[in-house]
C-alpha cells in the first residue's frame, strides 16, 4: 500500500480502477451479446443448464464483502488468466469447427479474448500497487482436457461465457470496492459506475 | 615489321585470354569484380568503390590496376578520383554521390588501346526516411460492436527508395500485429481495438538507407472515438402546440460510452440551424421534447452525439427528420388599412377596407374566416357594421364621419385579437417629416421623422410609378416607436416608387408624406430627343421632352447639350433637369450643327439621337433693313423719274408720240341755228382761210365737265382764247378741232359779271360742217349734242342758295359771287389768263386752266380746299409754259367781251381720240 500513498499513484490507481469497472461493464455486455451469438451459431438452447465446468473459476463466493482488496484483486486475476486460457482455447477449438466459415463468432471470441487479456492487465497493475506484484502465471489455470466431444466442447464454452458474465459483474463491483477510499487511497473519490 | 606483327599477334592473345580465358564449367568468369556490389547510398553522402583484378588475367595479359578507367554510364570518372592500391586494386571516390549514376563500370585498356569492361554495378541513390510526424489516431465506429482505429501521420520527405511504413501498437503486455498501409504511406487502420486499456501506437518507416520512428501515442482507444450517429429519429407532436417529442437509438453501447447529444432544428424552408440549448441534452438519452415551437409548423430536426465527458469526436448529424406543431390561436389580428375614394360624392365615402394574411407564424394554423366590423365613431347608437369573409378585402359605401374598423381572424382553434383601425373624417393630426428613404442590403429603407405625439403605429404605403401600369398601392404597418423600416415586397431596380408615410393616432391619423425613391438607379435606358424650336442667325432654340419615368431608370440630375459644327470641337452645356427649352447663343451664322442630348442620373448618362439644324444666313430684320432702304430707292427713284418725265412730258412727248389728230374721228360740234350772227370771225379769217368751215355753233357745256376733256378736246380753247378779244366761237378750221370755246368763253363772260341769258339746261353741241382738209372731203357732221346732263351738284346748292329763280339766272349770280370771292386773288385771274395765249399745243393746259377759272367760280366755299390744291400744280404748269409765249394780257382784261358776243362753248367729246392740233 505503500505505493498508494503518492498522489500519482493514486491516480494511477484510480484511473485503473475506473477503466477497469468501464473494461468490465463494457466486457459484460459484449459476453452477453456473444452468448447469444454462440447459442446460435453452436446450435445450443439457451436455456440449457450447464453444470460448473472444471476449470472454470466461480464468480460466486460467500462472504464477499469481508475480503480484502488484494484478495479480491487476486481471485479475479486468477479467474481471468484462467478465462484467457480458455477463450484462447475456445478460439482455436472454433476456428478448427467452422473455420473461416463464421469470422463473426471468432471476431467476437476474440474480442472478448482481448478484454479479458486487458482486464487481467489491469488486476495486474492494480496489485503492483499494492506492493505485491502479480503472482506468476505458471500453474494458474490447468490446461482443459483434450478429450471432450465437440458437444461437450460446446456446453463446455457456453459455461465459460456464463461464468465470464458473471465475473464481469462481480469484477466491477470487486474494483468499485477496492477504488474505495477506505481501502485505496483516502483522495481517490468513490466510483458509482455502473455497467 | 616483325615487331609490329608481334604486337598484333599479342593483342588477339590477350583479347582471346580475356574473353574466353578461364572458361571453366561453362561460365565465362571475369577478370575482377566491384566492391561493394549494388550499393545503396544516401543521396550527398561520399562513395568509394574498389576494382579488384583477378590474378589470374595478371599473367595472360599484363593488366594491372594502373590501367584501370572508372565509367559512370558512357563518361570516364576523371583519373583525379582514382587510386591504385596495389597493382591489383583501384579505388574510385566520389565526394558526393548525387554525381553518380548507373552503371559504375571498371574498365581497362589492354596493351594501352583496347578499351575492355572488366565489371559494372548498379547504383540506387536516395534517403534514409525522415521520422514520421503528427502521428494522430481516430476511432470510427462502423457498428455497434466494431470500432476500427484510423491513424495518420506525416511521412516526410520523399526518400526516392522503397520505404516501408508500419504503425506498430501493442499493451503493456501485449504486442500485436503491424498495421502495414496499403498504397498509402500516411495512414493506416487498425481493424478493431480494444477500449479502456492504453494503446501504444507509432509509426516505424525503414528503407535501405536506415528507419525512423515516431514518437509513440500512448492514448485509450475510447478517448478517441467518433460514434456513429443516433438513428431511427421521430418526431411526434406533443400535446403543446409549442412542443415536438423527438425519439431515437443510440448505436453505442452504454458500456462502452455514455453520450451527451446536440439537437438541432429549423423550421422547414429555413436554412438557419436552432440548437437545443447543450446543457439540455449533456446526458445519455434516448428521447428529448422540443419547446418553444411555433404552433402549426413544419420543423426538421437532426441529432448528433459524443463521449459525455467531451472527450473525442462528434459524431455526424443524424438523417434530418420533419415535424409538425399543432394548431393555435392566431397570436395577433391582421395588419389593416384602407384607400378611402371619395370621389363619387362628396358626401360619401367609398372605403376600400384590405388587410394581410397573417404570417404563419402568426396565424398559428388555416385561417377559415375574417370577421370585420365597422363602427361610426360619432354616434354610439349607430348600429354595428359586421360580416365575416374569406378574403383580405372589403369595400364599403359609408357616408363621410370617423369609424372604427376592427378585424379579426380565425382558425380552428379561435379568434385573433382584433386589429383597430380608425378611419377618421379628416387627416388633421401631425404628420411625419423628412421622410428619407436609402437602399441597404438589397432592399429598401424608408426613414422619417417622428412627430411629436405619441403615435400609435405607423403604416408605409408605396407603388410602383409607371407609364404603363397603374400605380397599385402596397402598404405595410411598422410599430409607432420606430422611425425607419426596410420595404417589405419585391422592390426592383430601376424603378421609381412613390413611398407615403402616415402616422396613426390613438384618435387620429396624420397626413401623408410622400417621397420618391429608387432602389438601384441605372442609366436612363434612351436620351432625349432634342428638336429645334427657333432657328436664328446666332442662336437656336431647343425643345425636348422629359423622358418618360420607365426611361429614366432614376433621378435626371441634368441635362448636358452638346453641339458641334461639322469640324468643330463639341461643346458642351449643362442644363437644369426641369427645362425643356434652351436657347444655344453665339452660333455662327450659315453653320450646319450637330446637337445631341444627354440625360443624366447618379449612374450615368445616356445620349439621345443627333439632330442636325442650320443656322441663318441673315439675322432677323436684316434683310428688311436692306431691302425696305433699297425699295425705298428705287420708289424715289422713280417717283424722280416720273416727275422728271412729268416735267418734261412735252419734250417727251414730242419726240417720242408727236399727236396726229385723225381727221376720220374729228367731231365738229353744229352751231346753234339761233346764235351764227354773233360770232365774229374777223381775226379768225386771218388765220384760217375763208370757207375753211361754214358754221360754229356754240355749245355751253357745264363748268365740272371737264373730266370730259381732253387735251385734244382742250386744244382749241386755245385758239379760241386766242382770239376771244376779237372774235368768238370760230373753230379750228379742220373739221376736227373746232375746238369752239364757248363754253369757257361764257365762264370767262360771267366771270366780267355777265349774266348768261340761256333759258336751258341743255347743252348744244354743234356739227361742223367740214370743207374738207387738203382737198379731202369733208364727210363729217357734228350733230348738236341734246344732251340733258343735270348740272353740278354745286351748282344745284348755289340754286338752293340763291332761294329759286330760273335754272340760267342762279347760275349767273352763282358764278358773280363766286367771282367776288375770287376778287382777292386778284392776280390769278390776269395770270390764269396769260395761259390762253400758250401755244396751240399746250391748249390742254390752257383749257384746263379755263376749266379751273370756270370751276373756281362755280364752286362753293366748301370746295374751295380742291381748288387751292389744283392752284399750285396749275400755277406750276403755267409757269413753265409761259417762257417764249406771247403774253397780252391787257387784251384779255382790257377788252373783255360782251354777253351777248361771248361763244357757247361746246365739249367736241369724240375729238379726243385722233383729234387733230394744228402746231
Amino acid at each position: 500500500m505503500a505505493a498508494s500513498d503518492s498522489p500519482s499513484a493514486a491516480l494511477r490507481r484510480r484511473d485503473l480502477c475506473s477503466r477497469g469497472i468501464r473494461l468490465a461493464g463494457k466486457m459484460r455486455s459484449d459476453v452477453v451479446d456473444l452468448l447469444d451469438t454462440y447459442v446460435e451459431r453452436q446450435g445450443l438452447d439457451a436455456s440449457a443448464s450447464v453444470v460448473a465446468v472444471e476449470g472454470v473459476p466461480a464468480a460466486a463466493v460467500e462472504r464477499w464483502d469481508e475480503q480484502t482488496g488484494t484478495q479480491r484483486l487476486l481471485e479475479n486475476l486468477a479467474a481471468y488468466r484462467a478465462f484467457r486460457a480458455l477463450l484462447a482455447q475456445m478460439l482455436e477449438e472454433q476456428r478448427e469447427q467452422l473455420g473461416e466459415a463464421d469470422a463473426a463468432l471468432g471476431r467476437a471470441l476474440a474480442a472478448v479474448l482481448l478484454q479479458v487479456s486487458a482486464f487481467a492487465y489491469h488486476l495486474e497493475e492494480l496489485l503492483r500497487l499494492e506492493s505485491h506484484g502479480p503472482p506468476s502465471e505458471e500453474g494458474a489455470s490447468p490446461p482443459p482436457p483434450s478429450h471432450l466431444s465437440l458437444f461437450e466442447k460446446k456446453l463446455r464454452g457456453l459455461g465459460v461465457l456464463r461464468e465470464l458474465a458473471q465475473w464481469a459483474v462481480r469484477s466491477a463491483r470487486d474494483l468499485r470496492q477496492i477504488a474505495k477510499p477506505s481501502l485505496g487511497s483516502s483522495s481517490a473519490p468513490s466510483l458509482a459506475e455502473s455497467p | 615489321m616483325f615487331s609490329g606483327w608481334n604486337w598484333v599477334a599479342h593483342g588477339f592473345y590477350l583479347l582471346f585470354n580475356i574473353c574466353s580465358l578461364e572458361v571453366s564449367g561453362g561460365l565465362v568468369q571475369s577478370c575482377g569484380h566491384i566492391i561493394p556490389e549494388s550499393p545503396v547510398l544516401a543521396l550527398g553522402s561520399n562513395f568509394t568503390a574498389l576494382c579488384i583484378l583477378n590474378e589470374s588475367c595478371l599473367d595472360f595479359g599484363n593488366i594491372y590496376a594502373n590501367q584501370i578507367i572508372w565509367k559512370i554510364k558512357n563518361r570516364v570518372v576523371p583519373k583525379e578520383q582514382y587510386r591504385e592500391i596495389n597493382r591489383t586494386v583501384s579505388s574510385v571516390t566520389f565526394n558526393d554521390t548525387s554525381s553518380l549514376a548507373t552503371p559504375l563500370t571498371c574498365n581497362i585498356l589492354a596493351d594501352g588501346q583496347i578499351e575492355q569492361n572488366i565489371y559494372g554495378i548498379t547504383v540506387t541513390i536516395g534517403l534514409p526516411p525522415e521520422k514520421p510526424k503528427n502521428l494522430s489516431c481516430v476511432v470510427h465506429q462502423v457498428s455497434e460492436l466494431i470500432y476500427p482505429m484510423n491513424c495518420t501521420w506525416n511521412p516526410g520527405r520523399h526518400t526516392f527508395l522503397d520505404t516501408q511504413f508500419r504503425l506498430k501498437y501493442r499493451w503493456p503486455q501485449e504486442n500485436f500485429p503491424d498495421c502495414i498501409p496499403k498504397d498509402v504511406n500516411n495512414s493506416c487502420t487498425i481493424t478493431d481495438v480494444q477500449f479502456f486499456v492504453n494503446l501504444e501506437v507509432w509509426v516505424e518507416a525503414a528503407n535501405a538507407l536506415g528507419k525512423a520512428e515516431s514518437d509513440p501515442l500512448v492514448l485509450d482507444p475510447i478517448e478517441i472515438v467518433k460514434p456513429l450517429s443516433p438513428h431511427n429519429l421521430s418526431v411526434n407532436s406533443g400535446i403543446l402546440p409549442t412542443v415536438l417529442k423527438l425519439s431515437w437509438e443510440n448505436r453505442i453501447s452504454a458500456a462502452v460510452m455514455k453520450l451527451k447529444f446536440n439537437i438541432r432544428y429549423r423550421i422547414i424552408g429555413d436554412t438557419n440551424w436552432m440548437q437545443v440549448p447543450p446543457e439540455d441534452t449533456a446526458s445519455l438519452r434516448t428521447s428529448f421534447s422540443v419547446q418553444g415551437l411555433r404552433p402549426y409548423t413544419e420543423y426538421v430536426f437532426s441529432i448528433r452525439c459524443m463521449k459525455e465527458d467531451g472527450v473525442g469526436y462528434w459524431s455526424d448529424w443524424s438523417e434530418e427528420k420533419t415535424g409538425v406543431t399543432t394548431e393555435d390561436k392566431p397570436s395577433k389580428g391582421p395588419p389593416i388599412w384602407r384607400i378611402i375614394d371619395a370621389s363619387h360624392t362628396p358626401a360619401s365615402w367609398t372605403v376600400h377596407l384590405m388587410w394581410k394574411a397573417l404570417e404563419p407564424f402568426e396565424a398559428n394554423g388555416v385561417i377559415l374566416q375574417y370577421e370585420v366590423t365597422v363602427r361610426a365613431k360619432s354616434s354610439l347608437s349607430s348600429p354595428l357594421e359586421k360580416c365575416s369573409v374569406n378574403t383580405t378585402s372589403l369595400t364599403l359605401k359609408l357616408p363621410n364621419g370617423t369609424y372604427e374598423v376592427t378585424v379579426i381572424a380565425r382558425n380552428r382553434v379561435g379568434p385573433s385579437p382584433p386589429s383597430v383601425l380608425l378611419i377618421p373624417a379628416s387627416n388633421s393630426k401631425a404628420p411625419v417629416k423628412n421622410v428619407r428613404t436609402l437602399p441597404k442590403d438589397g432592399k429598401l429603407w424608408v426613414r422619417w421623422t417622428a412627430p411629436n405625439s405619441y403615435v400609435l403605429k405607423y403604416v408605409i404605403e408605396w407603388c410602383l410609378v409607371s407609364n404603363s401600369s397603374d400605380c397599385i398601392i402596397e402598404w405595410q404597418n411598422e410599430p409607432g416607436n420606430v422611425q425607419g423600416t426596410f420595404l417589405k415586397g419585391d422592390i426592383k431596380p430601376f424603378k421609381c416608387y412613390l413611398i407615403t408615410v402616415y402616422p396613426l393616432y390613438a384618435d387620429g391619423q396624420g397626413s401623408g408624406q410622400s417621397v420618391k425613391a429608387y432602389l438601384q438607379q441605372d442609366r436612363p435606358s434612351k436620351g432625349p430627343t432634342v428638336q429645334t424650336k427657333k432657328v436664328g442667325k446666332a442662336e437656336a432654340v431647343l425643345t425636348w421632352n422629359h423622358l418618360t419615368v420607365d426611361e429614366q431608370n432614376g433621378f435626371i440630375r441634368s441635362y448636358t447639350i452638346f453641339y458641334k459644327t461639322v469640324d468643330g470641337n463639341e461643346t458642351a452645356v449643362t442644363v437644369d433637369p426641369t427645362k425643356t427649352e434652351y436657347t444655344l447663343s453665339s452660333l455662327t451664322s450659315d453653320t450646319l450643327y450637330t446637337v445631341r442630348m444627354m440625360a443624366y442620373t447618379d449612374e450615368g448618362g445616356r445620349s439621345g439621337p443627333d439632330f442636325t439644324f442650320t443656322t441663318q444666313k441673315f439675322g432677323k430684320g436684316e434683310i428688311e433693313a436692306i431691302v425696305v432702304p433699297v425699295c425705298l430707292a428705287f420708289l424715289l427713284i422713280v417717283l424722280l423719274g416720273v416727275l422728271f418725265c412729268f416735267n418734261k412730258r412735252d419734250l417727251i412727248k414730242k419726240h417720242i408720240w408727236p399727236i396726229v389728230p385723225d381727221p376720220s374721228k374729228s367731231n365738229i360740234a353744229q352751231w346753234s341755228p339761233q346764235v351764227p350772227a354773233k360770232h365774229n370771225f374777223s381775226s379768225k379769217d386771218q388765220m384760217y382761210p375763208e370757207g375753211s368751215f361754214t358754221d360754229v355753233s356754240v355749245v355751253e357745256i357745264e363748268a365740272d365737265d371737264k373730266k370730259s376733256f381732253s387735251e385734244q378736246d382742250l386744244k382749241p380753247f386755245d385758239l379760241l382764247k386766242k382770239e376771244k378779244s376779237t372774235s368768238e366761237g370760230h373753230s379750228s378750221g379742220i373739221g376736227g378741232s373746232s375746238c369752239m370755246s364757248s363754253p369757257r368763253q361764257s365762264v370767262s363772260d360771267s366771270d366780267e359779271g355777265e349774266t348768261t341769258q340761256n333759258t336751258s339746261s341743255t347743252v348744244q353741241y354743234s356739227t361742223v360742217v367740214l370743207n374738207g382738209y387738203r382737198d379731202q372731203t369733208p364727210v363729217q357732221v357734228f350733230s348738236r349734242s341734246e344732251s340733258t346732263q343735270p348740272l353740278l351738284d354745286s351748282e344745284e346748292r348755289s340754286e338752293d342758295h340763291a332761294g329759286g329763280g330760273d335754272s340760267t339766272t342762279q347760275r349767273q349770280q352763282y358764278f358773280k359771287q363766286n367771282g367776288g370771292q375770287d376778287e382777292t386773288n386778284t392776280d390769278r385771274p390776269c395770270f390764269e389768263r396769260t395761259k390762253q395765249i400758250t401755244p396751240a399745243n399746250e391748249g390742254d393746259l390752257v383749257g384746263f386752266a379755263q376749266l379751273q377759272m370756270s370751276g373756281q367760280s362755280s364752286q362753293p366755299l366748301g370746295l374751295g380746299l380742291e381748288k387751292n390744291m389744283q392752284e399750285p400744280a396749275l400755277s406750276d404748269v403755267l409757269q413753265t409754259s409761259t417762257e417764249g409765249q406771247t403774253v397780252r394780257p391787257e387784251a384779255v382784261g382790257g377788252n373783255p367781251p360782251s354777253v351777248d358776243e361771248m361763244p357757247k362753248s361746246y365739249l367736241p367729246q369724240t375729238v379726243r381720240q385722233g383729234g387733230y392740233m394744228p402746231q
